[in-house]
């Protein structure tokens, strides 16, 4: 399998990934396409130059309408060579001529479209902004704000992986679609886009000799992959392999109390179906890797389709980790997250995998997976905090759990339903045999609301319910005692208020100080434990807090 | 006013328009009154002989149990309308809603990505207006209802003006 991933320069700082992207000095990528080619994104590309996409990627995406040409005008001829009959019928040869030139015509217009619609697509990268120019009937401009960044998508479905093409998606807070889909940029072209916007992004100074040239793709550190067999192994043990056994059991009871034989029929559908969706999971977890640099999270992920994810500090809105029972043998854990603009992806199925963070897991995967997505636990002690949500039960690692007069409505999970706030964080912790753990940056919250049903008011229970984008994490502290969560609600108000405060720019390189190695914090070796943060870590509500790091922001910007 | 135990202590909650319940029994009615006449056609059928299926029990508890909920909801309009209160904080705005499943939501004014005003025919009628809320999440289906039309007029502009001030990426 290609790793298409950038690699770190044998010349580059590797050690220092910040430095790495500022210094001139720092190899770039060399310009493999040379600087003739028109649409490469060259060292030589000036500012608010226009470039187009790949002359092929019409074709490769509009290949089923040249295959349902071809299939059409082909069909006849084929089924009439294999029954022996003359291709051509004598009343038919009369009109043959008329059919080619038909078809001919309607291939030239499909043709023709698939040059014009390449023709008017073009993109520039210039001035904060990222632009898509497409449409030659209907135009459409579009111009997306690049430190309005969410995520970006390298994406390579099997058709495009054999020509070497790649689709560029980039992310804004918009849930309905991707802001910009650029389909199909050479592979070496992706990454180099994708390295200029994170890079202008970020606010990294640019070189001043060139200042629009491609920045450096900045150095990656791998922190975990899941081998194929764990990922096979998660499949089997997956809810939905219970369910097929209980159904499939349930069929053979059926079919033996009713001695009906056509009863396995209805299955094979169903069957057809199970397989199909094993098959997307295989395909879509297949060779998992996460790494972590200074542009943010990569993930890369595939087995005919590749993709590859990059997701920005602090563009994760809320995690979710969680454990079906039949994993717990195995110590196995698996992440989501949400991330806005993932959430309205048309596709489920891309949508589930573009938002898993990791498929399976185990323990010190998690913890690594954990210190990435908050660099800063805002603990003393994160593993015992995050241990304890993990599989804690009452007061472990500082949780405030239900009350023992509500109980009865959660007879199981009373124990384990809780919360627990560092100072960069919300945990909460909820289920005695689905366990899950979801965690709540403060500066992501969004808007946050008690309910307060009439039985709970009975137990004098109430629900806390953090508002977050669309994704597959809801996170609900369910049956906290009253006074717990009012306690909360002002709490978390109030935490919410001072970082978003801290937060003051959307440029993260001014957000990450200087000195933290994010490089370092993700090793496998060092997870969220890592002495090192907590001794940086400073009381949340110091004012001293942010002046260097915003001085920097500002000098970048 | 009636607060519930989840909200939070010493706040003054801003009130709703009285004139607001004549929205909320306009709407009833319409929703209402046109499920238990639809209820009650079998029962027409069935007492002028023309159906034979639903015996006549079936005929009349159907809608005398639509009745009945339709006139629990109605009873408890003028109390639902005056449980609902907003209150401008500092940095966000608390809105609390219901008697029997309560719910006091806080949305802060940075996280505020832009504010509606809604009017429907009736509420034009008596001048009022209803004000939504959006943030980056859908959860948060922020309602102030029944406004007097300066008043939300008012919050708006006090909103977009808090929210500019304290405006938070995402």
């Amino acid at each position: 399998m290609r790793a298409e991933g950038p690699r770190p320069e044998p010349g580059a700082p590797s050690t220092a990934p910040a430095p790495a992207i500022t210094d001139p000095a720092a190899p770039r990528v060399a310009p493999a396409n040379g600087t003739a080619e028109p649409q490469g994104v060259a060292a030589s590309t000036a500012d608010g130059e226009w470039l187009r996409v790949h002359p092929a990627s019409p074709f490769v995406r509009g290949w089923v309408a040249l295959a349902a040409i071809g299939f059409f005008f082909g069909r006849d001829v084929f089924e009439r060579a294999l029954q022996g009959r003359p291709i051509l019928e004598d009343e038919f040869a009369g009109r043959a001529p008329w059919l080619l030139a038909g078809g001919g015509i309607i291939l030239a217009i499909a043709v023709l479209g698939f040059i014009l619609t390449w023709y008017f697509t073009k993109y520039q990268v210039s001035g904060g902004y990222v632009r898509v120019n497409t449409g030659f009937i209907f135009r459409q401009q579009r111009q997306a704000r690049l430190d309005r960044v969410q995520a970006i998508d390298i994406e390579q479905p099997l058709l495009a992986r054999i020509f070497g093409l790649a689709e560029l998606k980039f992310e804004v807070a918009d849930a309905g679609e991707s802001a910009v889909r650029l389909a199909y940029l050479t592979m070496e072209e992706a990454r180099q886009l994708r390295a200029t916007i994170l890079a202008r992004a970020a606010g990294v100074a640019v070189d001043p000799s060139r200042p629009d040239g491609p920045a450096p793709e900045a150095p990656e550190y791998p922190v975990l992959a899941v081998p194929p067999s764990r990922l096979i192994g998660s499949l089997l043990l997956s809810e939905q392999s219970v369910f097929v056994l209980l159904g499939g059991v349930a069929s053979v009871v059926l079919s033996a109390i009713t001695d009906n034989r056509g009863f396995y029929f209805y299955l094979i559908p169903a069957a057809l179906g199970l397989a199909a969706s094993y098959w997307n999971l295989f395909n879509k977890g297949y060779n998992f890797t996460a790494a972590i640099s200074p542009d943010g999270i990569r993930l890369r992920y595939g087995l005919l389709d590749t993709q590859a994810q990059t997701l920005p500090p602090g563009r994760i809105q809320a995690l979710k980790v969680g454990q079906p029972p039949l994993w717990r043998a195995l110590g196995w854990y698996r992440i989501q997250v949400n991330v806005a603009g993932y959430g309205g992806v048309e596709n489920a199925a891309e949508g589930s995998a573009r938002t898993t963070l990791l498929p399976v897991g185990r323990l010190e995967d998690v913890m690594a997976i954990l210190a990435l997505v908050l660099p800063d636990p805002g603990t003393a002690n994160p593993a015992d905090v995050f241990g304890a949500g993990l599989h804690g039960l009452d007061s472990d690692g500082g949780f405030v759990t239900t009350p023992r007069r509500a109980r009865l409505l959660a007879p199981l999970g009373w124990r384990r339903n809780g919360f627990a706030a560092t100072d960069t964080a919300l945990l909460i912790r909820s289920g005695r045999c689905w366990r899950e753990l979801v965690m709540v940056p403060h500066q992501r919250t969004q808007s946050l609301a008690l309910h307060q049903g009439p039985l709970a008011r009975r137990f004098r229970v109430a629900d806390l319910v953090l508002h977050t984008t669309v994704g597959p994490v809801t996170p609900r502290l369910r049956q906290a005692g009253e006074e717990q969560a009012l306690a909360l609600f002002d709490a978390q108000s109030a935490r919410a208020r001072l970082a978003r405060k801290r937060q003051t720019t959307e440029q993260w390189l001014a957000q990450v100080a200087p000195g933290t190695p994010l490089g370092d914090a993700g090793l496998p070796g060092k997870p969220a434990a890592g002495p090192e943060l907590a001794s940086e870590h400073q009381p949340a509500e110091g004012p001293a807090e942010t002046p260097i790091p915003t001085q920097k922001g500002q000098h970048h910007g | 006013m009636h607060t519930g135990a989840i909200d939070p202590p010493g706040i003054i909650w801003q009130r709703v328009s009285p004139k607001y319940v004549t929205v909320r029994l306009v709407e009833w009615a319409l929703a209402n009154l046109i499920t238990v006449l639809l209820l009650s056609l079998p029962l027409v059928f069935v007492l002028l002989g023309v159906w034979a299926w639903p015996p006549l029990w079936l005929a009349v508890t159907v809608p005398a149990v639509a009745l009945v909920l339709a006139l629990w909801r109605l009873v408890l309009i003028p109390r639902q309308v005056r449980a609902i209160g907003y209150a401008e904080r500092d940095d966000d705005l608390l809105i609390r809603t219901g008697i029997f499943f309560q719910r006091t939501m806080a949305v802060p004014y940075g996280r505020m990505q832009y504010v509606d005003i809604g009017v429907g025919p009736v509420e034009r009628g008596l001048g009022l207006c209803t004000l939504k809320l959006h943030t980056a999440s859908p959860g948060t289906r922020a309602h102030i209802p029944g406004l007097p039309a300066a008043e939300g007029a008012r919050l708006r502009e006090q909103l977009a003006a808090r929210g500019e001030a304290r405006l938070a990426g995402l």
